[in-house]
């Protein structure tokens, strides 16, 4: 219990200090969001406009001042108004690109970690044979691709050359979102190439991490008795071996559904799709301060969260942290 | 036998109701641009917003008083003005209004909207609309008040004479009164249900990928209005949105394109462009810094400079060359008084040699035998160009520039940063050497004014087009002449004074002509602007109010 009360000090601490970098970093940048609105006029507008637009972005009064307010609308819950999608709240727009950041990296990290980990069972069961010396180091290669090579090249051969999949977007235009069968399709139709670009670069690691783990506990005592036994192949293999296996994997999954809403920038941005990531680069090009404080939040928050889970899921499975 | 006679019945109505659906959909004429990249549409059709929303809303659905044909003045359209008058002295516009016009919701449009929108642009100085509001505070601005004369007729009166107000007036989009009067804070008022006059203010399905904007019932143009719907898909990237107009998605854009007769026209037999000549690119000089305040190294760097290289290859043969060193580009060049501007065409040519012979003569030698010139005190020259970093043809352009000065003796580098930074480094005037547009507007005096107006040399306020700082009082007298006068002889006069000046003191250094980008697709609609019949800016972009006029003589092709 104190252990655990010891690590939720810290992460409230964490937070608060998450909350004030937040504010300051996007202030840190040269430049501020009225700027680009106020050059867009052309020089047609005269200084008491220009005064009156800094002020209604809340650009002036001192530093100060400026951080006393946002963090106090930050405990209210009231994360601001974006200037680059003026006047939606930023916090609609956060909700908006954190859907669709969830339905690719989501998608792309169950199959993932679906895949790779029942591929590193396999692999590590049948060690040396075809299946570990012919996928292991095609998986390790693919592991240390960029998502940048990898999506250009799908968007250039699927989408450009072949046309076998859409230029982009989450959905088509002339669909209207809603929970119907057509519109689920169409999204995954559109999330594929999406999807298959993280996962491709990604699933070797759970191949590789699942292997190595099973390996080494392969020549463990309780794995030999159980052999010994005589219980089934399959019952030593996934009950006993990949069952112990498999937790460094769910921590380091834990982890990753944490950084998930950082968001997926070079695919969305190769893809134009919706997600986090993509609205962050604009938000940051523009100095969208809000949008920024809005999505390290978001991002800090999510990531002590799945920290949290993963602490609590240790507590849980090792009696040891519970003395 | 009634079984059967049921499923034929019932057969029946399915297939007409399968053939009715789509044939309905078919049968409307849907036009798809892009004007605005964005990450997502917002829900937003406030006219006067600049983050995106104006860029699809002002033309199609907010209609201004007048219609200004900027490649053929004479040409001009009357918008929700039928006429306009421009007093004697200058120094009042009155305009005759449109008669039995109505909003889209059916309330009568008259004189008193335009009041109303005078009155509220001064009470919401935040909420640009476009109109110059005098202050006086600040001394600022000219347009002073505005009087209903009776129903239709209302007069804007200036503060000082100005013959050209009547093109800022004219480019109001007036607000319906019953609406916006309960507006308090109109920045933020996301108008989400447009009342307008233009041909297009029905929205339909809305979401954050897209939506369409149909066909005003009301409007004065649907005798002549062939398209019942524009649709705006959300793209973000020329990617995108090359790729959707070669696949018949989208018909219109306005984007920049590298390499099109490669990238671009192969890879649709309905894909088109043009890049007639637009806004001139200068580069602007701190002249309140050393070496840049003296005349004879001005000019010698403008002899430097290898404009072919620049058109040709750093922005890949996309722009166009200006023939006069006077800062504007051939944007005006029904403005030149040619005989008197020859002799200053030496000034754009490319003569290292001559630049060399300058610099020596000037004095600008190399002191301290670093291999670089110093200046005239001795101490050493070394600037940088500043260039946003992902702005490809500007960033090869500040590299040949800093190469072409280099090989005089110059010691300038290119210094590429972050927008948001190229942005922001202006208005204190703490910059070398900036690359930089000019605006636009009906005549050259919307080019002169912002670059020659000493308010906007002020460190801490300067304008992007007064980053040079150097002002010339006879400069500003000829730009107020030539805006006290609607006498088309006198400012033609009055010009070719500045086009002198500039051409004399060199205070910005003319490289190109931009190109207006402008791609179109002749699947589903013929009867583009092209070169070959240039009536209007084909611009997509706000800022070009011909664009309504564009789409609305667009020929839908007539399905297969």
């Amino acid at each position: 219990m104190i252990f655990l009360l010891r690590r939720l000090a810290f992460y409230i601490g964490a937070f608060f200090l998450a909350v004030t970098f937040n504010f300051f970093i996007p202030r840190l940048m040269p430049g501020d969001p009225s700027a680009r609105i106020i050059a867009s006029f052309q020089g047609r507008l005269n200084e008491a406009q220009v005064d009156a637009i800094r002020k209604s972005y809340g650009l002036t009064g001192s530093l100060w001042e400026q951080y006393i307010t946002y963090f106090g609308s930050v405990l209210r819950l009231d994360f601001g108004i974006s200037t680059v999608q003026f006047p939606e709240p930023t916090a609609s727009l956060l909700f908006y690109g954190a859907t669709w950041t969830l339905v690719l990296v989501g998608l792309a990290i169950f199959f993932a970690f679906t895949i790779g980990s029942l591929m590193g069972i396999h692999a590590a069961w049948h060690r040396g044979g075809f299946f570990d010396s012919f996928f292991t180091p095609i998986n390790v290669m693919l592991n240390a691709f960029t998502p940048a090579i990898v999506a250009l090249l799908l968007f250039y051969a699927f989408s450009l050359q072949l046309q076998w999949f859409p230029l982009g977007r989450a959905h088509s235009t002339s669909i209207v979102p809603s929970f119907s069968f057509e519109f689920i399709g169409n999204v995954l139709y559109h999330a594929t190439l999406p999807v298959l670009s993280i996962f491709l670069v990604s699933f070797g690691g759970w191949h590789l991490g699942m292997r190595n783990v099973m390996i080494n506990l392969l020549n463990e005592d309780f794995v030999i008795l159980a052999k010994a036994k005589g219980l089934s192949d399959r019952r030593v293999r996934y009950r006993y071996v990949a069952r112990n296996a498999i937790l460094p994997q769910i921590t380091a999954l834990a982890l990753s559904i944490g950084f998930l809403l950082g968001g997926a920038l070079v695919t969305e941005q190769v893809f134009n799709y919706p997600g986090l990531g993509k609205f962050t680069f604009t938000a940051i090009g523009s100095r969208d301060y809000s949008f920024i404080q809005g999505q390290l939040l978001l991002l800090t928050a999510s990531v002590l969260v799945a920290n949290l889970l993963s602490d609590i899921a240790n507590v849980i499975l090792d009696p040891r942290l519970r003395s | 036998m009634q079984k059967i006679c049921l499923l034929t019945a019932l057969t029946g109505v399915m297939l007409t109701t399968s053939a009715i659906v789509p044939a309905f959909g078919q049968d409307e004429v849907i036009l798809r641009l892009i004007p605005y990249h964005t990450d997502a549409m917002v829900e937003n059709f406030n006219p006067n917003n600049p983050t995106g929303p104006q860029q699809r809303t002002r033309d199609f659905t907010y209609e201004p008083l007048w219609i200004e044909n900027l490649w053929h003045p004479d040409q001009d359209v009357p918008g929700l003005a039928m006429s306009y008058e421009v007093a004697a002295d200058n120094l009042s516009v009155t305009w005759k209004l449109r008669p039995d016009t109505k909003w889209s919701d059916g309330e009568a449009f008259n004189a008193d909207d335009v009041v109303f929108s005078f009155d509220y642009a001064k009470a919401h100085p935040d909420y640009p609309m476009g109109i110059d509001v005098y202050s006086e505070e600040t001394g600022t601005g000219n347009v002073v008040s505005v009087e209903k004369i009776d129903d239709l007729t209302v007069k804007f009166n200036l503060h000082e004479a100005d013959s050209l107000a009547r093109y800022g007036l004219g480019g109001i989009y007036p607000l319906p009164e019953h609406i916006w009067s309960s507006i308090d804070d109109p920045k933020n008022f996301a108008n989400t249900k447009p009342v307008a006059t233009g041909p297009w203010t029905e929205v339909r399905n809305f979401s954050r990928s897209g939506y369409e904007v149909c066909r005003n019932e009301l409007s004065h143009y649907n005798a002549d209005n062939k398209i019942d719907c524009l649709s705006f898909p959300q793209m973000n990237g020329n990617e995108q949105t090359v790729a959707a107009l070669s696949a018949g998605d989208v018909d219109w854009l306005g984007d920049g394109l590298t390499d099109p007769d490669v990238t671009f026209l192969p890879q649709s037999e309905f894909n088109n462009y043009w890049l007639p000549a637009g806004s001139d690119v200068n580069l602007q000089l701190n002249t309140t810094k050393a070496p840049f305040d003296n005349l004879e190294f001005r000019k010698a760097m403008s002899v430097a400079i290898d404009r072919d290289t620049l058109v040709d290859i750093s922005t890949f043969g996309l722009t166009t060359h200006t023939r006069f060193p006077i800062g504007t580009g051939e944007m005006f060049n029904t403005w030149y008084d040619e005989a008197a501007l020859e002799p200053y065409a030496w000034l754009m040519a490319y003569d290292p040699d001559k630049a060399i012979e300058m610099l020596d003569a000037a004095g600008f030698v190399d002191a301290d035998g670093d291999g670089w010139r110093d200046n005239l005190d001795g101490s050493p020259i070394a600037f940088g160009i500043s260039m946003p970093s992902g702005w490809t043809d500007w960033v090869n352009t500040g590299q040949t520039v800093a190469e072409n000065l280099q090989d005089v003796g110059i010691n300038a580098s290119l210094k590429t940063m972050d927008e948001g930074a190229w942005f922001d480094g202006v208005p204190q005037g703490n910059f070398d050497v900036y690359v930089m547009w000019t605006n636009g507007g009906a005549t050259p005096f919307s080019q002169y004014h912002p670059m020659f107006n000493p308010r906007l040399m002020v460190p801490g306020q300067i304008d992007f087009q007064a980053m040079h700082q150097m002002p010339i009082p006879e400069i500003e007298e000829a730009l107020t002449a030539f805006k006290s006068t609607s006498d088309r002889d006198a400012q033609l006069a009055d010009i070719a004074v500045v086009h002198k000046l500039v051409a004399e003191n060199v205070p910005v250094i003319s490289l190109f002509a931009n190109p207006t980008w402008y791609e179109y697709s002749t699947e589903h609609f013929t009867g583009w602007v092209t070169e070959e019949d240039p009536r209007y800016r084909p611009q997509l972009h706000d800022g070009t109010r011909e664009r309504v006029l564009h789409a609305l003589s667009l020929v839908p092709v007539a399905a297969p």
